[in-house]
């Protein structure tokens, strides 16, 4: 079938490719501006303590230090990503009256130069007064353990809860109920650009920060009410960012530091963090215990599923509300449950927050849901793809209270996958020590969900053109990496009938884009920017093609068309002009005003969740070593739906990211805590999966057309980071007959394991 | 952190580096490659008041082979070198094997072998296969030379049978006797750029089926890289035997003395103790088949 897309779906070179590639692509830490300051935080070695006395005098008094501030200097006010709801809002810049754990900020210093600040930071004194630390959310939830935020007592932030259909009937019902606990672990978000952030006060003290963020937005409004400014006076701008996977999506203690010392010194002021920073105290992936009961009937068929899970937020908040919010949601996604009930608590500890990380609460409840299914299969005696087949969710089908799916393509995936694999025969046939096994996923196109209680559109998109057959787009979407530049370039590019380098593209610039976006996490910028560039697009093509049919005379029959850089009568091209020409034909007839449109996109009447659900299904082979327990993960087939693919390349950098995170996640990647101190802070001991641990891969589209997304898109991101550590894990099963039910899968179970069987 | 202030010298040969080392003693640190010197400094492990850089010394860079005798590397020879050597390919693939699978292309670049045995942890990965092969280290000292057995050099955990101020020239190894083999295995989490949980270097001389002489040397189960005497007492004099060869791991597993630590638990350490000691010698004894 020829594509009925130009530009969409081709392998376009990334944008930033090349600038990439050479070096040259300018990252925070490499901004260098007259007279800039260095900053770095003081952080609390404490997990949970009073702070009773700071005295930074000493400090004060070295050479080449030019502030010294504590949470006592600043206007003391709390922020988080959830302005909706006020009261999760809990934390402060720098720390105020506690520290809650190990590598909290307390006070942060700006120096001539770096070395000079971390001097300083030795000649801080903080006098704390040691308060019992839990660490361990059974633990914290006891009556009598410590309260860690005064506004909490019991330590549970976010009570969530979802019903429908009427479960304890749906399990009487049911041939095979089954109850099992999973837990999973705390990962390292692991982007290779550590956080920095310049801030610079211009001459009526506004601010510029520039930081390595996904939400610049979000970044400013956060900063200016930590501040005390107004939003207008804060830009943000995103420069380069190397990777964020969920962990720069807050605002963040040293980006209100370099504004707030910046404007109390009057030079710039910039923060880098270190690794070590970065694996002590950087956000993570929240530990969950999941407690799943499913039932079905005698031929397979899901009845009901009781779910509870408990997430180990760590400190903070973070983003672990919406994250307990979308455990609910993924819990009921993926399969047909007619009868559901869901209860997520996102509980305190005195540990590094835990935040939203690659999948936002799916890569761990999807973990659940796979195996249990790979569980059930076999004592039901079903293959586990047919198990998944006959439950797989269909375009059409409603989830209550969350979405219908507009389109689906998982029974093709699962499919696809089966024979890309050669599933059945080697789900027989492997020799003892190869395994095979099998993922799935579903996952969000975005959230619908406003809790950071925006006034603006979810994304925008201005456009401007010009007479030499150019245009200009402007958007705040933020491109960290996914390659969300290249990708709206291109649909723009699409819908106007230009090539990629007729569009000049400006991003993530909070006082030079249009209002607002709201950021790059939950798989949400393909849809809802892209969706803003067509709104966009189609307003600058109304006087295009007003202006070509008035100077034609054309019947107003005419069907008229952007394509090849000229605007022309569909039917008869000849009754066509440049593209250049009609904007000055446009421009003209308005005396000389410019060619602009703004467009934008808010999910409405998309139910609570999402407007579209992507879907696929992963296979992994193993090869599992008996004596030393090691895991060789030999090949994986990805078989995926995300609607009209509009870049294939990026989708398979996504796909290639999301293994290699997922391998991590699955055999080698944890934190080695000794209570709330994490002991493996480089990456010789954060042991994540390096280019020579990769497996060979092969992917298959199951094309889908989204009625809700950009020419059909929906999202390629994050859902692929679920399916890949259930793979592995089922596929260990079946060569060894360990199941996994504490993630991750570390060579010592597996050789407990098989010792218990022999 | 900031680098501490220190004095620089680059001295051209032995002699003169051997003259600042003797003037500065104990406040003078010595940087071959430095993969771990400047690692440690940046932490503020270390602060010497001056660095001596060996590296335009060329007198210690050189890898040299006599059939008769054996291979002499210098002590500032580059990991790469070794790895890529013809020579240490063909004669010595356990040594070989060891510099190609350490840490990573850019630090094997860089570190030398002598800066490997010199910085002395446990987990030392060229220590197992050398000391299977019975090297012995070359000593420089303005008074003298001396030569010190792999085997007697390690101390403690960054501690060596060295005195301040000596530097090491060369490592001997000899050529390993007919009908011999040798193997290193080792054990990670990770294919790149990871550091041995467990490592072993094993080397077997087979005459008429029978050990007539073994060499076991385990690598990050004790605070420093040791010999597993009594496995290699257990095989010595043995008719080669499946049964054998796996008693003998577990009796090396048996006289380890690991920790437990974030890279991975002592009970898994033991194990793997055995799994390595097993392999090592599998393999070393197919090479000594052969040979
Ligand atoms: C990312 C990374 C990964 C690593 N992975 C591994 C690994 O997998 N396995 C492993 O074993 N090591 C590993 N290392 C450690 C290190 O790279 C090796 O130990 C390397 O061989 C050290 O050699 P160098 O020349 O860099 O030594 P240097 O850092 O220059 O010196 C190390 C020590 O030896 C002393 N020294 C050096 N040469 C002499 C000499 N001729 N005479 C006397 N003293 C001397 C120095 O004073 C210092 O105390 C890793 C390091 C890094 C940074």
């Amino acid at each position: 079938m020829e594509s009925r897309f130009k530009i969409v779906g081709q392998d376009v070179p990334r944008t930033d490719a090349e600038v990439k590639a050479r070096g040259k692509a300018l990252y925070t830490d490499d901004m260098k501006l007259p007279g800039m300051l260095h900053g770095q935080i003081l952080r609390s070695p404490l997990a949970h303590a009073r702070i009773k006395h700071i005295d930074t005098r000493r400090a004060l008094g070295l050479p080449g230090v030019k502030a010294v501030i504590t949470g006592q200097d600043t206007p003391k006010i709390k922020y988080g990503n959830w302005r909706l709801f006020p009261d999760t809002q809990d934390e402060y810049p720098l720390a105020v009256d506690k520290v809650r754990f190990i590598g909290d900020e307390v006070a942060a210093v700006a120096a001539i130069d770096r070395d000079t600040a971390e001097e300083a930071m030795e000649l801080i004194e903080v006098e704390y007064e040691e308060l019992p630390a839990v660490f361990d959310v059974d633990l914290s939830i006891k009556p009598g353990a410590p309260v860690i935020h005064d506004y909490c007592p019991t330590n549970i932030s976010v009570n969530r809860k979802i019903k429908y259909g009427d479960v304890e009937k749906g399990f009487a019902e049911s041939d095979y109920v089954r109850e099992d606990i999973f837990n999973t672990h705390s990962v390292s978000h692991a982007y290779l650009e550590p956080c920095s952030a310049l801030a610079q006060v211009d001459l009526d003290g506004r601010i510029t920060l520039w930081t390595s963020t996904q939400v610049p937005y979000i970044v400013q409004c956060l900063l200016a009410s930590t501040l005390n400014m107004r939003e207008n006076d804060i830009r943000v701008i995103k420069p380069f960012v190397g990777g964020g996977f969920g962990g720069k999506m807050e605002l963040r203690a040293w980006e209100f530091c370099a504004a707030f010392l910046a404007r109390q010194t009057g030079c710039p002021v910039k923060f880098t963090l270190t690794r070590e920073e970065e694996f002590i105290t950087g956000r993570r992936r929240h530990p969950m215990k999941i407690y799943s009961k499913v039932g079905f009937r005698k031929d397979g068929t899901l009845v009901a599923k009781d779910l509870k899970i408990q997430l180990d937020g760590g400190a903070y908040n973070a983003m672990g509300p919406t994250a307990t919010f979308l455990c609910g949601n993924f819990g009921a996604m993926l399969y047909r449950y007619p009868n559901y009930r869901f209860h997520g608590e996102h509980i305190y500890t005195n540990k590094p927050p835990a935040s939203a990380m690659r999948g936002f609460g799916a890569p761990q409840s999807l973990y659940a849901t796979e195996i249990q299914m790979n569980m059930a299969a076999e004592e039901l005696g079903i293959d586990p793809i047919d198990l998944r087949l006959k439950n797989a969710q269909v375009s059409g089908d409603e989830i209550p209270d969350v979405a219908t799916i507009s389109s689906s393509g998982f029974i093709d995936c699962i499919k696809a996958v089966a024979e890309m694999s050669d599933w059945k025969e080697k789900r027989k046939s492997l020799p003892a020590g190869r395994g095979i096994g099998i993922g799935c996923y579903s996952f969000i196109s975005g959230g619908v969900f406003n809790w950071f209680n925006t006034q603006y559109p979810f994304s925008a998109a201005e456009v401007r053109v010009f007479s030499d057959g150019t245009a200009h787009l402007l958007t705040m979407a933020s491109d960290i990496g996914q390659g969300s530049d290249t990708v709206l370039k291109q649909i723009l590019a699409e819908e106007l009938g230009l090539k990629m380098g007729d569009i000049r593209m400006t991003s993530a610039d909070t006082s030079m884009t249009p209002q607002a976006d709201l950021g790059s996490w939950g798989s949400r910028v393909t849809l809802m920017a892209g969706n803003a560039v067509i709104d966009a697009a189609k307003k600058i093509k109304e006087p295009l093609f007003g202006a070509v049919s008035a100077r034609f005379n054309l019947n107003v029959i005419h069907d008229i068309e952007c394509v090849n850089g000229r605007v022309q009568s569909k039917s008869r091209p000849d009754y066509g002009l440049t593209f250049g020409e009609a904007v000055a034909m446009v421009q003209k007839a308005n005396r000389g005003e410019p060619l602009v449109a703004r467009g934008s996109y808010t999910p409405r009447g998309k139910g609570l969740v999402t407007p579209a659900f992507g879907f696929g299904a992963q296979v992994a082979e193993v090869d599992v070593d008996k004596e030393t327990g090691l895991v060789e993960v030999k090949h994986m087939w990805t078989a995926h739906d995300c609607g009209t693919v509009i870049n294939p390349r990026s989708v398979e950098g996504q796909l290639a990211g999301s293994i290699q995170m997922g391998l991590g996640y699955a055999l080698s990647e944890q934190f080695v805590m000794d209570g709330g101190k994490t002991l493996n802070t480089n990456f010789v001991d954060y042991k994540m999966p390096t280019a020579s641990d990769m497996p060979p891969s092969e992917l298959f589209h199951v094309e889908t057309y989204e009625p809700e997304g950009p020419m059909g898109a929906k999202e390629a991101g994050e859902g692929l980071a679920s399916p890949t550590a259930p793979a592995i894990s089922d596929a260990v099963y079946h060569a060894t007959g360990y199941r996994c039910m504490d993630l991750p899968i570390t060579p010592e179970k597996i050789l407990r394991n098989l010792k218990k069987n022999k | 952190m900031r680098l501490p202030k220190f004095e620089y010298f680059e001295p051209e040969t032995l002699e003169e580096a051997l003259r600042l080392l003797a003037e500065w003693r104990e406040r003078v640190c010595v940087l071959a490659g430095g993969t771990d010197v400047l690692v440690k400094m940046r932490n503020g492990r270390l602060k010497p008041g001056a660095v001596i850089a060996l590296e335009r010394i060329s007198s210690l860079n050189g890898i040299g082979f006599d059939l008769r005798k054996g291979l002499t590397i210098g002590a500032g020879a580059k990991l790469s070198d070794v790895t890529s050597h013809p020579d240490i390919l063909r004669y010595y693939p356990a040594i070989a094997r060891a510099a190609r699978v350490m840490a990573n292309v850019q630090v094997r670049n860089m570190g030398t072998i002598g800066g490997n045995l010199c910085n002395a942890a446990p987990s030392a990965e060229n220590a197992p296969p050398l000391m299977a092969l019975g090297a012995v280290v070359t000593a420089a000292s303005l008074e003298e030379e001396r030569r010190i057995t792999l085997d007697d050099f390690f101390r403690g955990p960054g501690l060596t049978a060295m005195k301040p101020e000596e530097i090491m020239t060369s490592i001997f190894v000899p050529t390993p006797p007919a009908n011999s083999g040798a193997s290193y295995q080792r054990i990670s989490a990770r294919c790149g750029v990871d550091i041995a949980a467990v490592s072993v270097g094993a080397m077997i001389m087979i005459e008429d089926t029978v050990c007539r002489e073994v060499r076991i040397a385990l690598g990050a189960v004790a605070p420093v890289p040791m010999r597993a005497l009594s496995a290699e007492a257990f095989l010595k004099e043995k008719v080669w035997s499946e049964e054998f060869l796996r008693e003998a791991a577990r009796i090396s597993a048996d006289e380890s003395r690991p920790i437990s630590d974030v890279r991975a638990s002592l009970e898994f350490r033991k194990q793997m103790v055995a799994v390595m000691t097993q392999r090592a010698l599998e393999e070393a004894y197919g090479r000594a088949i052969k040979r």
